[in-house]
This record gives C-alpha cells, sequence and structure tokens, in this order.
C-alpha cells in the first residue's frame, strides 16, 4: 500500500503542478459559462437596432410593432406561467392573472409590469427595435441609410437595418399585379424582424378576413382567450396527475451534467495517463521502478493519481459553482435559483446518486487502465494517436447520446447502446431519470463490473509487454495482422 | 551459510527464437566488487534484469540473498539499468528521496540523505531545480545517487560508466571503492577493461549468451599465455633458431624484425632472450609483455564467436554446387 500511495503521491503532485492543469480548470467552466451566457449576453447587449415602413397608412407599421411587443409580452408571460407551476418562495400566484389582464384591456409589456407585483425577479426582454419614420419618401433613396453610408435624422450616428415597403408586383403565372411586402436590409442573416413582418403580414391577412365576415379583431381575440389551456401533467405511482414541474425534469438535466463531467473526465485524463507513462517509458524509467515496486502497484498508482486528479478538478468546479452561486444568488431571477436547486436535489438523490457513484468509478478504471496499457506500448505522443483515435472515436457516442437523451429518453435505441461495455457508464447515467427496473441496473453494473475486471486483467498483460518487454505500437500491428488469416503467413514468406 | 546476495542458476532467456541468455550460472560473493564484462549484446543486462526479478528466466531461477526476487529483497538492491532516465520535471532531491522512499525510508531520511549526497556530489546548488534544466552528466551523477541513496547491501550497476567524461568515470569509480569499504556488495557490467581491471576482484565474461570465464582478475588474465616482444637488427631465422628450444614465434604484422614469442608456462621471459640470444640473433629490443583483460576479452569473445559460427554453419550446411 504504501508504495502504491507513494507512486500515486508522485503522479499527482507531477500533475497538479504543472499549469496546464490548472488552465483546464479554468477552461470548462469558461465554456460550458461561456456557451450558456454568451447567447443571453448577446442578445441583452444587442444595440437596439432602426427599421421604417414605408406604406400608404399605417397599417403594418403598427401591426410589426404590435408583434414585436407580443413577443415580449409572451417571454415574461411564460416566465410568470412557470412560477406559478414551481411556486418559488415570495411568488404571488395572482399576479399571473393580473398581469394577462392588463395585456387583454390593451396594456403594453411596461403598463402590464406595473400592473403587478409578482415578489420574484423576472427577467425583462429588452426593446430591440425600434420604429424610424422614413427618412426619406423614395424607397430607392435608402440604400445610402440601410449601408451605412447616411445617418438616420436625430442625435447619435443612427444606421438603418431594414426597410419594410408596401408595394406590388406581377404574378409571373398570372400576369396579374399583387401586393407584396419588400423587405430590404444589408443583413441578409437576422430573422429576428424578417419574421415580425412576416407575422404581421399574416395578422393583416386575418384582419382583413375578419372585417369581411364582420367580426373585429378583439372579439376574435377574446374567443381565443376562452379556448381550454394545455398544461403538461405526469402520472404518480398511485394514479394521481400533477402538474410537470422542473423537479420532475431536473433529473434527466442531472443526468446529461453528470455524464457530460463523466465524459470529460475521461477525455483529459487520456493526456494525464498518456503522457505520465509515455514520459516513463521515453525517459527509461520502468527498469528503475520495477526493482522497487511490482507493475500492479503502478498500475494502480498511477490510476489513483489521475482519479484523485479528476476529484480535484471536479472538487474545484463544485467550490467554485457553490461560491459563485453564492455570490450571485440575489441576482439571479427566480426560475434560475429554481433550476439550480432542483437540478442538485437530484444529483443527490439515492436512486440516481449510488449507480452514478459506481458508473463513474467503473466507467474511469476501464478507460484509464486502457489508456495507461496503450500509452506503455508508445514512446511518443504521435504514436499514442494512431492507437488512441479509434477509441477517442468510441468516446464521442456519448456526446451524441445526450441530445437523443434529452429529447427521447426511452429511445430504444439508448437503451440497446447501454449494452455496450465501453459505453455502459455513460448511457447507464443517462437511462436512470427513467426509473429503469432494479434488475436492469443491476445487470448494466454487473456488465460494467465484469467488463472492468477484464480490461483490467488485459491492460495488466498490456502493460507488462510494453514496460518491460518493451512492445510497441509495431508489436500491435504485428499482433493484429496475426489474427487475419492469410497475412502472417504472407509476411513469413517475404 | 549465508546466502549470496546475488545468483543466477541455469538461467536462459529467449526472445521468440532468439536465445539472449543460456544456462547462466554464477554467484556473487558477499563483499566483494565483481565486473560483469561482455560485448554489446552478449547478455549481460538480460541476465542483471533476471537476476532482479524484472524479468523472469524461462529456465533455471534466480537468487537475491538466498530467495527469489521480491519487493523485501529488493529493498537490500540499488540497481541502475543500462537505459537510465529520470522524471524530468522532478528536482534532483524529490527524485533521490522518491526512489529512496519506494525503498522503505521515511520522507524524513529520505530527504536528508538527498541532501547530503546532492551536497557531497558538487550538486548541491542543484538540488531544487528541474532535471531537465542539468547537463546529461548531472542527471547520471543524479540517479547514480538515486541507487545508493539507501545503502542497499547489493548494487547492481548496468554500464554504469558509459555516458560518463574521464573525470565522471573517475568520481563514479571512487564512488564505488567508497560503497565497498561501506560494505556493500557491487556487481557491474561494463565493455571497457580498464574500469574491470582498477576496481574488481572477481570477473564474469559473457559472449552470445553464455558465461565464458569466471574467476578472480589473476585467473582471468592467466587463460592467457604471455608473450615477449624481441626485435632484431637485421634479417635472422628467429622462428627457426627458439622452435627446437621449445618456442613459438609469430612475426608480427606491419613491425619491421619484430617478432612474438609465446612463454611456455614457467617460462621466464628472460629464458627466451638467453635462447635467442645463445642462438646467435641480431637483437636489437626486447619488451617483455604483460597480458590485459582486454587481451582475455578480445581472445574469449573471438572464439565465442568462432564456436558459434561453426555451430551454426554445422546446422546449416550449405548445399553442394551442382
Amino acid at each position: 500500500m504504501r508504495n502504491i500511495y507513494l507512486i500515486a503521491r508522485r503522479d499527482y503532485l507531477g500533475y497538479v503542478t504543472s499549469w496546464g492543469f490548472w488552465l483546464g480548470i479554468l477552461l470548462l467552466p469558461l465554456i460550458i459559462g461561456g456557451s450558456a451566457v454568451l447567447p443571453t449576453m448577446i442578445r441583452d447587449n444587442q444595440p437596439v437596432r432602426f427599421y421604417t415602413v414605408i406604406e400608404e397608412g399605417t397599417e403594418y407599421r403598427d401591426l410589426i410593432a404590435q408583434t414585436l411587443e407580443d413577443r415580449r409580452i409572451s417571454s415574461v408571460q411564460r416566465q410568470l406561467e412557470g412560477l406559478l407551476i414551481e411556486q418559488p418562495e415570495g411568488f404571488r400566484p395572482e399576479s399571473v392573472e393580473a398581469f394577462k389582464q392588463a395585456v387583454i384591456g390593451g396594456a403594453d409589456l411596461q403598463g402590464a409590469l406595473e400592473a403587478i407585483d409578482p415578489g420574484v425577479m423576472l427577467t425583462i426582454p429588452d426593446e430591440d427595435w425600434v420604429y424610424v419614420e422614413p427618412p426619406v419618401s423614395d424607397e430607392k433613396a435608402l440604400s445610402p441609410y440601410l449601408l451605412g453610408e447616411a445617418f438616420l435624422p436625430g442625435e447619435g450616428e443612427r444606421t438603418l437595418f431594414a426597410a419594410i415597403v408596401e408595394s406590388e408586383y406581377p404574378n409571373p403565372m398570372t400576369g396579374e399585379t399583387m401586393p407584396v411586402l419588400l423587405y430590404t436590409s444589408s443583413n441578409v442573416t437576422n430573422e429576428d424582424l424578417a419574421s415580425a413582418v412576416r407575422l404581421a403580414s399574416r395578422e393583416a391577412g386575418r384582419i382583413a378576413l375578419y372585417d369581411s365576415v364582420g367580426l373585429s379583431q378583439r372579439e376574435v381575440e377574446a374567443a381565443a382567450d376562452t379556448s381550454v389551456p394545455v398544461q403538461k401533467v405526469k402520472v404518480g405511482a398511485t394514479g394521481e396527475a400533477s402538474a410537470v414541474t422542473i423537479a420532475d425534469r431536473a433529473p434527466f438535466f442531472a443526468a446529461v451534467a453528470i455524464v457530460f463531467v463523466l465524459w470529460f473526465m475521461v477525455f483529459s485524463m487520456v493526456q494525464y495517463l498518456l503522457a505520465g507513462t509515455i514520459e516513463e517509458r521515453g525517459n527509461k524509467i520502468f527498469d528503475t521502478l520495477l526493482t522497487s515496486a511490482n507493475l500492479r502497484q503502478l498500475l494502480v498508482g498511477k490510476l489513483l493519481a489521475v482519479f484523485a486528479l479528476t476529484l480535484t478538478l471536479m472538487g474545484s468546479w463544485a467550490l467554485g459553482g457553490f461560491v459563485i452561486s453564492g455570490a450571485l444568488n440575489a441576482e439571479l431571477p427566480a426560475m434560475a435559483s429554481q433550476v439550480i436547486g432542483a437540478i442538485g436535489s437530484s444529483v443527490l438523490d439515492p436512486a440516481i446518486l449510488v449507480p452514478t457513484i459506481i458508473s463513474f468509478i467503473l466507467g474511469y478504471l476501464i478507460f484509464g487502465a486502457l489508456f495507461l496499457a496503450l500509452g506503455s506500448l508508445c514512446e511518443t505522443v504521435q504514436e499514442s494517436q494512431t492507437l488512441i483515435s479509434p477509441l477517442l472515436i468510441v468516446l464521442m457516442i456519448p456526446m451524441f447520446m445526450l441530445v437523443m437523451a434529452i429529447e427521447n429518453p426511452t429511445s430504444p435505441i439508448l437503451a440497446a447502446l447501454s449494452w455496450v461495455p465501453f459505453l455502459t457508464p455513460f448511457l447507464l447515467i443517462l437511462r436512470l431519470p427513467n426509473e429503469l427496473p432494479l434488475w436492469e441496473i443491476s445487470a448494466l453494473i454487473g456488465l460494467m463490473a465484469l467488463t472492468t475486471v477484464l480490461i483490467l486483467w488485459a491492460a495488466m498483460k498490456v502493460y507488462r509487454a510494453g514496460a518491460v518487454h518493451g512492445a510497441g505500437v509495431d508489436s500491435v500491428g504485428h499482433w493484429l495482422k496475426s489474427l487475419i488469416p492469410g497475412m502472417g503467413s504472407a509476411k513469413k514468406a517475404d | 551459510m549465508t546466502p549470496h546476495p546475488l545468483s543466477l542458476d541455469g538461467a536462459t532467456k529467449r526472445f521468440g527464437g532468439f536465445v539472449a541468455v543460456d544456462s547462466m550460472s554464477f554467484e556473487v560473493p558477499r563483499g566483494s566488487i565483481v565486473g560483469f564484462l561482455g560485448p554489446n549484446g552478449a547478455g549481460k543486462s538480460t541476465s542483471l534484469r533476471m537476476a532482479l526479478g524484472v524479468i523472469a528466466p524461462d529456465e533455471g531461477e534466480a537468487r537475491l540473498f538466498g530467495e527469489r526476487p521480491n519487493l523485501e529483497n529488493l529493498r537490500n538492491v540499488g540497481f541502475l539499468p543500462e537505459e537510465r532516465g529520470l522524471y524530468k520535471k522532478m528536482s534532483p532531491r524529490a527524485t533521490i528521496a522518491y526512489f529512496a522512499r519506494l525503498k522503505g525510508m521515511s520522507a524524513g531520511a529520505a530527504n536528508k540523505r538527498a541532501d547530503e549526497l546532492l551536497e557531497a556530489a558538487g550538486l548541491g546548488i542543484f538540488a531544487r531545480s528541474r532535471i531537465s534544466k542539468l547537463s546529461k552528466g548531472m542527471a547520471q551523477k543524479v540517479q547514480i545517487l538515486s541507487t545508493l541513496a539507501h545503502q542497499p547491501e547489493l548494487l547492481v550497476l548496468d554500464e554504469p560508466f558509459s555516458g560518463l567524461d574521464p573525470v565522471n568515470q573517475t568520481a563514479l569509480e571512487d564512488l564505488i571503492v567508497e560503497q565497498h569499504k561501506r560494505g556493500a556488495t557491487i556487481l557491474f557490467s561494463t565493455h571497457v577493461m580498464e574500469h574491470a581491471e582498477r576496481l574488481c576482484e572477481r570477473i564474469i565474461m559473457v559472449a552470445r549468451g553464455k558465461k565464458v570465464l569466471d574467476g578472480t582478475l589473476e585467473q582471468a588474465l592467466a587463460t592467457l599465455g604471455r608473450v615477449a616482444r624481441i626485435s632484431l637488427a637485421s634479417e635472422f631465422d628467429l622462428e627457426g633458431a627458439l622452435k627446437p628450444k621449445g618456442f613459438e614465434v609469430l612475426r608480427e604484422e606491419g613491425e619491421a624484425r619484430w617478432y612474438k614469442v609465446a612463454l611456455p608456462t614457467g617460462v621466464d621471459a628472460q629464458e627466451a632472450l638467453q635462447a635467442a640470444i645463445q642462438s646467435g640473433a641480431p637483437i636489437a629490443g626486447f619488451m617483455p609483455e604483460q597480458a590485459r583483460l582486454r587481451d582475455v576479452f578480445v581472445s574469449l569473445v573471438s572464439e565465442a564467436d568462432a564456436a558459434a559460427l561453426d555451430a551454426s554453419n554445422a546446422a546449416n550446411p550449405e548445399p553442394a554446387h551442382a
């Protein structure tokens, strides 16, 4: 045990004193945080953009403005309805109905918000699009404003993002003249305003139809408001139905998060295990080590070192996450705090936690032993690429499965692939929120345990061949050739 | 009877069809310095790796202090392998202490010992530098210090002098002598005979995987007949004059009128000179020659090569031409 401890300690200290390790610790939260926050940041920091409408009258101008405002109202309304289900502390449920009534009463977002006091923080979408009067009456003279060569009247260097022009065009099939809305912008990819214009156009069509049958828009909206609301419910063990809350969805998100961490751990330990073993082989340290420790001690010590390293990694992230979420708690919207809390509770649920810990450890041992054994066959990192690449491709499969697990957690493909030993550690965790039968969890854990024993046994053999007998990548090539009938004898005949 | 610190008994190691070591048997007596000599590829490193349990013999057995090699008896062994290397990112102090701790020393004692050894070797100021920053010679010193930090009873050094400059070679010789004085038993392999001549009480010579000599330095030297070299001032049939008196005479190639006279057992070089003078030879120079270990080495290795070639030819006779 002492030798295992010494070997693990040396390797562990070797890793944690390298700047690459600390860079890795910082990098993942930055990537995850960045990918989560960046789209919101981009949206929130979007500069206000200006559009104009050239038409006879103000029909489209008003409808487009209303569509854009409706989007903002819907965003807040969805938040309020979610809060109504989750009922976070301090939330006032009556604010949901009050908000709706204010909107039906014709209030804009600001007006509707002033009419309620939800008791918790809401995320209010910014007003990204602002209508401006056409700077010129001739649509052909708009180009300089759209290209940023001319500025809109008023303060600052404001340019025009888009111009919507009511026009006509001849139908190529019939030759008749048809009305058309020309959406002109130098930005050809942004669909935000363009989709609002399309909605407004449809709304205009609907209003014309309502008028033709003698209905006002208000009457139609009132009719829509009497429709039966749709609510997602779940069925409990006793047969009673209850609303689907974040707490119900949280285990799925938790499983995805855990699998991602396991995947990242396996992916990042590749470099540590390979680098460590290749260094020892390249630097001819094995013979010295083998007169002080046996192969089993070396293998276990190294696996423990990288495991401790991974715990350090995750501990640092957990601590950082705890500190940051604690510091930002007051700043987080109520729903975000609710989601974080629910995911945390799901992770700590023993039905998920116990199989997850087992999968985590066995998954680590399977891949760790494999990488360690393969690393012992390589003199350089370049050499190791040949052997590691196929494994890395296998490792990509769980990543593709993450999306499937969220959208279709009971997929038969997911279930079938979870019986592939190399994928079991990942896919069992992904399937756990589906309340798998105990026999299946036990069988999958048994499969992983058996695979781990076999892999450790084989890894010890390969490690011995590499570390003691100097077997290399070529040896693997020869061995693979010998498995193919005819290849071995062809070589001898040369 | 106290068992030998190291012994091989009929140890054989094959790699595929190649016999790297063939029925190797020898002992390293306690308190001795033994030279394990042989040309490159003779099976020295393989024998040492078997002796220390790094690899298992296919036949025969290895013993350390009377037992099969195990981690317990290996604690009394310091091994410097032929293929050397260190953790380049570690400091010399941490490296020496690490290997000493693996051999059973406590952390405090290992660190103290590392400091002492590094100071004594003149590497004190580099104690906390990275090994990658040291010169090759310095790094090699660190590895040697790592080998003996735990003050082992048996030191096994595989080609310890290779890669060292003459100054450091001398320093290493001194270190070996110092360790011997401390009471350590030392087995080192080399193909540089001068080190063995200066240090060894006993010589084991191997060629083509087989032991070809095992004995004291004197016994090794005695395997070669002694010679005297005589030069003549003018042409003279020295071979014809000395052959009837029992001396074998060989004219040395490229050397004008230099002859090598083989001395039969019990015959002094002076007697050969006297016989030449009596036969009327015009003597211009005379040089009794002391046999060197290098000559023994070359002679034995050549014999082993010739025997191997004969055996190969016998096993694969050339087909008769049609």
